[in-house]
């Protein structure tokens, strides 16, 4: 635990900033901006910083297949590590009383499937990552 | 001494028709790209092509544009035969001062829209400009104004045809725009108002000129371009193949083509081509092939709102638009782009005299937030005020579903189909059995013993009485219930009996279609 007194604008604050935990300590990557004591960086709000972007996220440089519109995922045709070419059938997304054949967009390897069978989705949820 | 003169003449065409000069024409080859000539050649029947204005110069003396030679003005413009049809056409010459466009560059157009509405033929314009002659200020400015102005007036009396050769930016994309059709060549042709640096330096975002406005992108994304050619070559066979379909102006009618195929001919396959279950997609171009003269269709906007089809065939000889929902896609609901690309599909038939062939499978409007924040309301109206307004043989086939609003949508009786006909698989109805029959027997449902077995009870009770075609047939909605298989045979009687369709509107200024 340290005390800083901190002044802002001619009131001067008594902040205590405690450390958590000897691991996320080295985060040298404290944004430059936190450096000189604005009050912002100040408030007691000692945040362990910005967590790294959620990497669950799609795989990076992977070509996304996204649903084109809200429906219930009624099979997959495909499964991690498959190899697909242009055209074939991925996903079949009941929607508008049709099941719309997803297909691939070009040739590729399944990196991820994201849908589940039975589930609902929203146009523009991924439901496959080639690549 | 008359021979002097002649010689002369002849020196001062040669050095006009090399443009600007061999080096520059290499480097054009090399780009993969033809001369302006070159393409002009390409154009029109062999040995047709007249050239006007070879001897206009410009007049700009700003910034040492005095001493600037320009031959031909950096643009080609003249006319010929097309399959032994008069057409108009510009093509802008990239190899002089960069194809840009000044006072007397755009005068030579003007001539040529001018001429072309007078005497009622298609232009066609080759654009490859690197825009604006920046020298000749607000001269260069008007030029483009006067063109606009041109290609809006003669819209909807000639048709105007657009093709992207090359660069067009800035104010130069407005008058492709303004005409009927775009045609871009892949990867030497880009169309932007503002380009990747402009972009850049505004708003910080990095991306390609190609990315930004090449063929793919008008023809995928934007919805701008109606076609892609591969090159050249292919971009004007596309074109002579287009002015086939349309007639010169809009007191004529498409000229007519002798087939082999028979108007009589059965397609037997097309009994078995719709799948049993009505929740299954098929593709609809296997209807279509099946119907057409030869099988032979030319589809416009080939690669954007793929669940509307919209393509030139001919039935029996006869120049026909077709506009087709696609199950295989978005399961064929209507959307914004889907509205939009039929909505002027229709309007540009309406306008040349080609009748209009309507072949619905169609489950509704696409739900969601973005259909309706983007305005879903306003550019589905688009089709029905398309439809409304066109006064050309309106033929529709319902194939399969034909539920509420996109019923109407796609040219039902009530717009003014002058024959609608349907397949016995037709469902026609304000909504699917499952939906209908969950509202309309929601108590029953609720009350029974096995409210499971109750609904399925209900929903076959309402398919087998409401999704059919022959409700809508016993008010008059529908003319007829025809066997698949006749298809080609009654629609081919249907234009036959509408050929000498007169209809007329109420005399107006203009309608006002919602935009």
């Amino acid at each position: 635990m340290k005390k800083f007194n901190i002044t802002v604008n001619g009131n001067t604050y008594e902040v205590e900033v405690e450390e958590i935990g000897g691991v996320s300590a080295p985060a040298p990557v404290a944004r430059p901006a936190a450096a000189p004591a604005t009050p912002k960086a100040a408030a007691p709000a000692a945040k362990p910083a910005a967590p790294k972007a959620a990497p669950k996220a799609a795989p990076a440089g992977g070509n996304s297949v996204t649903a084109p519109m809200p429906g219930t995922i009624l099979d997959i045709k495909v499964k991690e590590g498959d190899t697909v070419k242009s055209g074939d059938v991925l996903v079949i997304l009941e929607a508008m009383k049709m099941e719309n054949e997803i297909m691939a967009p070009g040739d590729g390897k399944v990196v991820s499937v994201n849908a589940t069978k039975g589930a609902s989705v929203n146009a523009g949820d991924v439901l496959i990552v080639l690549g | 001494m008359a021979n002097n003169k002649i010689e002369d003449l002849r020196k001062r065409r040669e050095k006009i028709t090399l443009g600007g000069g061999a080096k520059r024409i290499e480097k054009q080859h090399q780009s993969g790209k033809l001369t302006a000539r070159e393409r002009m050649n390409l154009l029109f029947d062999e040995g047709t092509f007249v050239e006007l204005d070879a001897f206009v110069t410009h007049r700009c003396v700003n910034f040492g544009m005095d001493k600037m030679e320009a031959p031909g003005e950096g643009v080609v413009t003249g006319y010929g035969m097309v399959d032994g049809r008069l057409v108009y056409a510009f093509a802008q010459d990239f190899t002089v001062v960069g194809g840009s466009l000044g006072e007397m560059h755009a005068a030579k157009i003007c001539k040529v829209l001018d001429n072309a509405l007078k005497v009622g033929a298609p232009v066609v314009g080759l654009n490859d400009s690197g825009g604006a002659r920046i020298q000749e200020a607000v001269d260069a400015l008007s030029g483009y104004g006067k063109i606009f102005y041109r290609n809006t007036i003669a819209s909807g009396v000639i048709p105007q045809i657009s093709a992207i050769m090359g660069p067009c930016a800035g104010g130069a994309v407005y008058s492709p725009a303004l005409t009927d059709f775009i045609y871009m060549v892949d990867k030497t042709s880009q169309m932007f108002i503002t380009g990747p640096q402009v972009i850049k330096t505004v708003t910080g975002e990095e991306v390609s000129a190609e990315d930004l406005g090449g063929a793919m992108t008008h023809n995928t994304t934007s919805g701008v371009a109606h076609f892609v050619a591969s090159n050249d070559e292919d971009c004007i066979a596309q074109i002579r193949r287009l002015l086939s379909f349309l007639p010169s102006n809009n007191m004529e009618t498409a000229p007519l083509f002798d087939t082999e195929d028979d108007v009589n001919r059965l397609a037997p396959e097309l009994d078995d081509l719709l799948p049993d279950n009505p929740n299954k997609p098929y593709d609809m171009f296997e209807v279509i092939s099946r119907i057409v003269d030869d099988g032979d269709y030319y589809e416009v906007q080939p690669y954007y709102a793929k669940n509307i089809i919209t393509c030139f065939a001919r039935i029996n000889g006869q120049s026909v638009g077709i506009i087709a929902n696609q199950p295989k896609v978005l399961a064929g609901c209507l959307d914004i782009n889907a509205s939009d690309k039929a909505g002027r599909f229709i309007r540009t038939c309406d306008a040349f005299n080609i009748p209009l062939l309507n072949i619905v499978d169609v489950p509704g409007f696409l739900p969601g937030t973005n259909q309706e924040y983007g305005g879903i309301i306003r550019h589905g109206a688009k089709m029905l005020y398309a439809y409304s307004e066109a006064t050309v043989p309106k033929v529709t086939l319902i194939v399969r579903k034909a539920y509420g609003g996109s019923y109407l949508a796609m040219c039902s009786k009530d717009l003014g189909a002058d024959i609608v006909l349907a397949w016995p698989q037709a469902e026609i109805a304000v909504m699917g059995p499952q939906g209908a029959a969950n509202i309309i027997f929601k108590d029953d449902i609720a009350k029974a013993a096995d409210p499971a077995a109750e609904r399925a009870k209900k929903v076959q009770e309402y398919t087998d009485e409401f999704a059919t075609p022959y409700k809508a047939a016993e008010r008059g909605f529908v003319d007829d219930v025809i066997e698949p298989n006749a298809t080609r045979p009654r629609l081919a009687d249907a234009f036959n009996m509408l050929a000498s369709k007169r209809e007329s509107r109420p005399a107006k200024k203009h309608g006002n279609l919602p935009v």
